[in-house]
């Protein structure tokens, strides 16, 4: 994945985060990841077309998503109901807009699909041809794990 | 890499660390070398006993005492001291030497060590893995270390250590001649080769594992020249003193002289014009290069300006990568703080408020990427691939799958160019390079 879309990322998955959670928010190590890898419960994923392809996934256990709709509605959520998914949507839709339009700014152009949101036991991403990089985020509602991967078009 | 991995790894732990402790299921024999504390498997012991006087046995390895006649058998005798680069008081002539005598499959032999102490139990599960900075056994030789009673034992892996050819037949096919191999062997007491050779065969084993634990440098036909002038290189330097590598700063010494010119900074007049010259014919108005392992991009800088220089009406773009994140995050931004630029760039740079910096042009033909080499990319069919110094630092089956990439990745007129001290003398490739340049072409 190229250099310059990493920032943008990191970037404004941490003022999102801080903004809407009020928390101590830290940032994990940045690593690559080619393989399969499990999906914590909840999973949001975000298009991108334009000049690149990819797709943004936001990764996390189902108690952290409960708690994290939680705070951002201001009130004690407990089933994962649709308030709750539109709630974690709403979230991975403000990180993503926010660093593409960082990189809009960069002289890159991207468009955004709309998100859609996973929720289940045991299931696992697999996409082969793409090498993801994975933003390790620890909030106090739990751990949220971004995963980016993004390539040129030939 | 792992953290995922780990993440996951870390629940049922909890769970297993209950009944963890009470069950014994492993014991070992425990014994002193150089004041720290050892373990074998009591599996792999037959018996304990003390004896001196063993018989000396000419041309062999430097480690093995000589041969004892143990109850009509007669049986090789190691000094686990020297064969680790242990101190080893030297006892008077016929003093008694604590010996454990050994049984790994059909072979009987005996092992001195300073002091043996006791048979202790443990739970197969509270062995932790050996950690590569272990201290002064090769971690390779390391099954793992336990605590117990508020001692710390090094497990050693002895049949890694006196058997090597069963465990590591896999890893031979590509990896040329360990020839450690047949001078740790102790079943065959009575080694006929010159003991010079024996020696060095030894050391240049102990020298290759160092250099893979300490500084990932993996020795394959890549690097094989290149290794075996340096260790004369070295045992010169050293004059007799040890010739192993201790610790990085030892294995960063033996490694000088190895990285290709200009390694971290742009190419010099001479070598970029040399890099210009070896240069494919390209048709076709479009260039693609990949430039794995670009480091902090220097490379990346300089290869772009031979090629805009060689090819001033082509297409360029050239796909560096490197997986250190913190040194591809600065390349993409490069400025340079000199009064004015070498010649040969001069004409690719711009002045701006911080500093000299390259044109956008230059800029446009390179997309720097936070990428690890062994996983998928999307690298377009390339004319030319540049890859210094990066294949020695994979292990050799990675080594192995990269080139295979590169084999397919490379156009059939492209050229590949590896470190200055590497060689890809291997199937399906031929030299297409001159002097200072090591470069290869498909064949």
């Amino acid at each position: 994945m190229r250099v310059e879309y990493i920032n943008p990322f990191v970037e404004s998955a941490f003022n999102v985060l801080k903004e809407v959670l009020q928390g101590d928010i830290k940032r994990g190590e940045l690593y690559l990841k080619s393989t399969s890898m499990p999906v914590m419960g909840v999973a949001a994923l975000v298009g991108l077309a334009g000049d690149v392809e990819g797709r943004v996934l936001f990764d996390m256990e189902k108690a952290s998503a409960l708690k994290i709709a939680s705070a951002m509605n201001g009130e004690q959520l407990t089933a994962m109901d649709e308030l709750v998914k539109a709630t974690i949507t709403e979230l991975a839709n403000m990180i993503t807009a926010q660093a593409v339009t960082k990189l809009h700014e960069l002289g890159f152009r991207f468009d955004l699909t709309p998100p859609a949101i996973f929720t289940g036991d045991n299931m696992e991403v697999s996409d082969q041809d793409v090498e993801a990089l994975i933003v390790p985020m620890e909030t106090p509602q739990g751990k949220i794990e971004i995963n980016v991967a993004i390539r040129e078009r030939g | 890499m792992n953290e995922a991995v780990n993440a996951v790894a870390e629940q049922p732990k909890v769970e297993e660390k209950k009944d963890r402790g009470e069950k014994i299921d492993f014991k070992m024999v425990t014994f002193v070398l150089a004041g720290k504390e050892y373990g074998i498997d009591i599996m792999n012991v037959k018996e304990i006993a003390h004896a001196g006087r063993f018989t000396y046995v000419p041309n062999a390895a430097p480690f093995v005492r000589g041969v004892y006649n143990l109850r009509g058998e007669i049986i090789s005798i190691i000094d686990l001291r020297t064969m680790f680069h242990l101190p080893a008081e030297r006892k008077d002539e016929g003093t008694l030497e604590n010996l454990l005598i050994l049984q790994i499959h059909e072979q009987v032999f005996g092992i001195i060590v300073d002091q043996i102490d006791k048979v202790v139990g443990i739970n197969r599960s509270s062995i932790q893995p050996p950690h590569p900075i272990f201290g002064d056994i090769n971690v390779k030789y390391i099954r793992g270390i336990v605590e117990n009673l508020s001692k710390l034992y090094i497990i050693l892996d002895v049949e890694k250590i006196f058997m090597p050819k069963a465990k590591e037949e896999k890893e031979d096919a590509y990896h040329h001649a360990v020839p450690a191999r047949a001078a740790a062997n102790p079943s065959v007491p009575t080694h006929v080769a010159p003991p010079d050779a024996a020696d060095d065969d030894l050391e240049l084993g102990f020298i290759r594992e160092a250099l893979a634990a300490l500084r990932n440098f993996a020795t394959s036909a890549i690097n094989e020249t290149w290794f075996r002038r340096r260790f004369d290189e070295w045992k010169e330097m050293r004059s007799g003193r040890d010739l192993q590598l201790k610790e990085g700063g030892e294995a960063d010494l033996y490694l000088e002289g190895f990285y290709s010119p200009y390694t971290g900074e742009l190419w010099g007049q001479e070598y970029i014009e040399a890099f210009e010259a070896i240069l494919p014919a390209i048709e076709g108005a479009s260039i693609n290069v990949w430039n794995p392992g670009c480091g902090k991009g220097f490379e990346t800088w300089s290869v772009a300006c031979a090629l805009k220089r060689k090819y001033p009406n082509g297409r360029i773009k050239i796909w560096a990568n490197d997986s250190d994140l913190l040194n591809i995050s600065m390349a993409p931004n490069m400025v340079f703080s000199f009064d004015a630029p070498p010649e040969y760039y001069a004409e690719f740079m711009v002045q701006g408020r911080n500093g000299w910096s390259f044109r956008q042009d230059i800029r446009d033909a390179i997309f720097f990427e936070f990428h690890d080499v062994l996983n998928t990319n999307s690298v377009p069919p390339s004319d030319l691939i540049v890859c210094r110094d990066m294949l020695s630092f994979l292990n050799p089956l990675d080594q192995k799958r990269v080139v295979l990439d590169f084999a397919e990745k490379l156009k059939k007129n492209g050229v590949a160019v590896v470190g200055a001290n590497e060689r890809l003398d291997l199937e399906g490739w031929v030299p297409a390079g001159t002097g200072i340049i090591s470069a290869y072409a498909k064949a």
